[in-house]
């Protein structure tokens, strides 16, 4: 047995790296075990190979990039883990020492590098223009997110739309990437980035800053970069818990379903806000077998679109398998990167529509 | 041909956005050629559009995905979309793999197989084209 | 390996099917027990035929073949002791069929329990041994085991299920054992060989299994014990109540105090609790049979006995057993679940005994199972990484199966030897027996290839 801790993730987590008794249940859960059926992907395969690490057995290297960035940190292992094991922060944690030592997926070096140059996580220059103002003194202020600007641009609009006819005095800002996404595959939120959102949304002397990316209002109410908005006395809400409360007048008589995404529903607890608007547009609304707590993961998350997309397309293969298995015909869920990831998942062959909420409203408010 | 270790067969007809053409009897098959496929990386989606959607030549009407890459598919001739490789939707790296082969895209019925007549092709025009675009993509990397 | 071999096998599974990646090797070197040991490499197979070919390249070139489903046995049967190949049969994870009629379901040795259950449930129907790993073992594992579960006591266990199977010998022949009626006396009865040989005889390619029509109501009740001789006696006369209750599990004193330190569910701090469940058809019906369990419980002291009158209260009452195995995990960092299982009229003197036993070794060891059908779970918790503790774990545990042995028990009711209990076959089986054995051993797999150096098999 080593004696001393070489990496962080061995100070921090030692302990819960060995707690993992090896019992497999990971496997019930696991999206990436799921759709792959190689035990090396899952939770158990993840903390067998730290352990070897901390034991002294293996080495810390590219070898291991496999497997410990192909996590979708969705944390449906450690929710039922019968020991407790938190493997979403040990992945992350460990994906830092990684990097520090120099071995890291092309894709998330290339992401971070990306980020250094241009304002999202695309390196595209285009920023998308939705036809609205930006940078406006306003009550709210939207936030798009990547996904939602540069690939689901027809549900922003959608968004917009809905928040225009509720009168909602919001304004868009020249926003740039949140960079959350970089604390998890490795690196660190960039700095000027963050301020650059800071200083806009503070600007607008807005109180509230609503979004409809998952991802954003986690780093946004969580990562201390942001800590100016929580000073500021800045609210920060997911656009569900906007329109829980409004009636949009418009009912469809289709079999309607709702995904819960990982950053929305097990990582925040909003689970109910989306139910509430969905059941008043949708009275055939029906649950998949796993929701809730339980939601299968997509499999866009931590970073796995970027690296492992084929994976990444068969987990979102999987759950809309659980759609079509309870006979829904539309898919609603509250997040831009599983809408592109199932979208992109559904075969030809499959009827299933999938939207965000906001888009599926709008829809039925706008019949073609 | 063979250029800088691009593959372009000089038989084919190229729209200028790296999609080739060829026929086949009735119909024109499309696809992603060498150079295109290798700058995206591998492709991870392809959107199918449904058999019968009209199309025009230089318009966008698909869209494809890789790892790091959003792209527009473009007609390289007018006509109706028959067919698109449904094996692309499991297996979309067969671009990647055999892109004027099994990587075949799609299958259009031209409204007018004239139209070939201002796409690129033959030797001289496809060394001069794909040259400019290596020069190019170098000077945007 | 050998470039050869490491050729000839991605000839038989396709390169997408073959793995010598480390990241694969460390985790097939594990199972759920504490034993581990690197392959030299891991394959996915589809058919029996691809595995046909891979035992006969493993024969020609005395290569050691493991076979692994969920790899959540707990005595380390799918760990590749001898290096070699592990034969992952995950994607073998089709239902082939469901007769309602001929009341039996046909399935691939990778289908997990749990999606067989989904697919029976839609029919009214269940397969009754449930394991607790039901969410993630497989069937080819549970029959290699002879996976039992919480239902043992009334339903039986896998074994009692298995009507036939399609086996790969280890010299390559496909053969098949069994018949697909709810009866056969034809021949030998290979089929029982094979249940619970841990990989050793065979590689189960295809299953054919009895299933039972679901219950409809049920009735639960937990019982407290001051007094553990009460508890283990009250066990021991239920089988004077007339009936067997579909479950009856049991909760030690130090599980208790564990679940009380690490769950908000305050139980009770006696010498044992008892959970029981009767089932049928009509709540009439369960409830005449909880009866009379109850008033088996009452003669042997019980001190309270709670009922379910909803399933959210039997489900409440559940809740304690539920959590045992999870509680008990988070307290240190080693801990071995044993398994061994006594005539029921011994259940009260092996639960002394296993007190006994802890108090002799000073190690902790909290005790639960399936009290119904004598099964006991003495889970020995120490810190692993501390090579005395670990040292008084392997001769607490020694002293355990000698008392379950000296008490007319097994070594293992459920879980089987693997590498854990192998030293222990020879206390519990005569030489005849264990000659027998390796003579069948040897005589299906001269070479000793398939899953070497387990369950004693060796001289």
């Amino acid at each position: 047995m080593k004696m001393e801790a070489k990496y962080d993730f061995e100070r921090k987590f030692r302990e819960q790296v060995l707690k993992c008794s090896r019992c497999g249940f990971c496997q019930a859960h696991c999206p990436v075990f799921g759709a792959t059926l190689r035990p090396a992907y899952n939770a158990r395969g993840k903390m067998l190979v730290l352990k070897e690490v901390m034991e002294g057995k293996i080495e810390l290297d590219d070898e291991l990039i496999e497997t410990l960035f192909q996590c979708t940190t969705c944390a449906s292992c450690y929710k039922n883990c019968p020991s407790g094991v938190n493997v979403p922060e040990i992945i992350k944690q460990v994906r830092k020492d990684m990097v520090n030592i120099g071995s890291c997926h092309p894709a998330f070096t290339g992401m971070h590098e990306v980020l250094q140059k241009h304002p999202n996580i695309y390196g595209e220059d285009t920023p998308a223009d939705f036809e609205r103002e930006r940078n406006r003194q306003a009550a709210y202020v939207f936030f798009i997110g990547c996904v939602g600007a540069y690939r689901e641009d027809e549900s922003t609009l959608a968004t917009l739309a809905l928040l225009d006819r509720l009168d909602i005095d919001y304004t868009l800002i020249d926003e740039v990437c949140c960079s959350g996404v970089l604390e998890d595959v490795g690196f660190r939120i960039n700095p000027s980035l963050a301020q650059k959102n800071i200083d806009l949304i503070l600007a607008t002397g807005a109180k509230t800053l609503m979004t409809g990316c998952p991802y954003c209002a986690r780093t946004f109410t969580n990562k201390p970069p942001y800590d100016a908005l929580k000073e500021k006395g800045i609210r920060v809400l997911h656009i569900s818990q906007v329109l829980k409360d409004f009636d949009f007048g418009v009912k469809t008589d289709k079999i309607v379903t709702y995904h819960d995404p990982c950053d929305l529903g097990r990582h925040c607890g909003i689970f109910e806000e989306p139910r509430q608007t969905i059941r008043k547009i949708a009275p055939g609304f029906i649950e998949m077998p796993h929701h809730h707590m339980d939601a299968l993961c997509c499999g866009a998350g931590g970073g796995v679109r970027g690296a492992y997309a084929k994976n990444s397309i068969a987990m979102a293969r999987r759950r809309l398998q659980e759609a079509e298995a309870v006979g829904a015909e539309v898919l609603l869920t509250e997040c831009n990167s599983c809408v592109h990831n199932l979208s992109n998942a559904k075969l030809r062959k499959q009827k299933i529509e999938i939207y965000t909420t906001t888009q599926f409203i709008n829809q039925l408010l706008n019949p073609q | 041909m063979e250029i800088q270790g691009y593959t372009l067969p000089d038989e084919l007809h190229y729209e200028e956005n790296h999609f080739w053409v060829r026929e086949e009897g009735d119909v024109m098959v499309m696809g992603m050629d060498d150079f295109a496929q290798q700058m995206a990386g591998e492709i991870v989606y392809v959107q199918l559009p449904a058999e019968g959607k009209k199309l025009e030549q230089g318009k966008r009407f698909a869209k494809m995905e890789s790892g790091k890459w959003l792209g527009k598919v473009y007609a390289p001739v007018s006509g109706e979309l028959v067919a698109a490789n449904e094996n692309l939707e499991t297996n979309p790296e067969l671009i990647n793999q055999d892109c004027y082969g099994k990587g075949w895209i799609f299958k259009i019925k031209p409204d007018d197989k004239g139209e070939l007549n201002h796409l690129i092709h033959g030797p001289e025009a496809i060394k001069k084209w794909i040259l400019a675009d290596i020069e190019k993509y170098k000077q945007e990397a | 390996m050998e470039d050869r071999i490491k050729n000839a096998l991605i000839d038989i599974v396709g390169q997408a099917n073959f793995t010598d990646r480390l990241i694969d090797r460390v985790s097939y070197s594990y199972d759920a027990s504490e034993h581990h040991h690197r392959p030299d490499c891991g394959v996915w197979a589809d058919s029996a035929e691809q595995i046909s070919h891979i035992l006969q390249l493993a024969n020609r070139y005395r290569i050691p073949v493991i076979p692994r489903g969920g790899g959540t046995g707990l005595t380390g049967m799918a760990v590749p002791q001898r290096g070699g190949i592990v034969l992952d049969l995950n994607h073998m994870n089709r239902i082939l069929r469901i007769s309602i009629e001929d009341r039996l379901a046909v399935v691939e040795p990778g289908v997990v329990y749990a999606d067989l259950e989904k697919a029976l449930d839609k029919h009214g129907f269940f397969f009754p041994p449930d394991p607790a790993s039901g969410k993630v073992s497989t069937l080819g594992g549970n029959v290699a085991t002879n996976a039992g579960g919480v239902k043992g006591a009334k339903y039986g266990t896998t074994r009692d299920y298995v009507l036939g199977l399609q086996v790969v010998l280890p010299d390559g022949r496909i053969m098949r054992t069994g018949s697909r009626t709810m009866k056969s006396v034809s021949g030998y009865d290979l089929t029982k060989l094979f249940v619970g040989s841990e990989g050793t005889l065979g590689i189960i390619t295809e299953i054919t299994l009895k299933i039972n029509p679901r219950t409809t109501a049920a009735s639960t009740a937990l019982a407290t014990f001051r007094n553990l001789e009460d508890a283990g006696r009250a066990v021991s006369q239920i089988m004077h109540s007339g009936i067997i209750p579909s479950v009856l599990e049991i909760l030690g004193r130090e599980t208790i105090v564990a679940i009380n330190q690490n769950t908000d569910l305050d139980l009770p701090v006696v010498d044992a609790i008892l959970l029981a469940e009767t089932d049928g058809y009509t709540r009439a019906e369960t409830e005449y049979q909880m009866q009379r369990v109850i008033s088996v419980f009452k003669q042997n002291n019980a001190e309270a006995i709670k009922t379910a009158d909803t399933a959210e209260e039997a489900a409440g009452l559940w809740e304690a057993r539920k959590s045992a195995y999870g509680v008990l995990a988070r307290i240190k960092t080693g801990f071995v679940l044993e398994d061994v299982t006594v005539p029921m009229a011994k259940i009260a003197e092996m639960l002394k005994g296993i007190k006994a036993i802890s108090e002799r070794h000073g190690i902790m060891i909290a005790t639960y199972g399936h009290a119904g059908d004598g099964n006991l779970h003495p889970q020995i918790l120490f810190d692993a990484y501390d090579p005395e503790q670990a040292k008084r774990q392997e001769a607490a545990s020694a002293d355990l199966f000698r008392l379950a042995i000296a008490l007319g028990g097994t070594l293992t009711g459920e879980h089987g030897i693997g590498l854990q209990k192998a030293a222990f076959m020879t206390l519990e089986h005569d030489p005849a027996a264990m000659d027998v054995m390796r003579s069948i051993k040897k005589m299906l797999d001269p070479n000793n290839i398939l899953n070497p150096g387990k369950m004693a098999l060796e001289n």
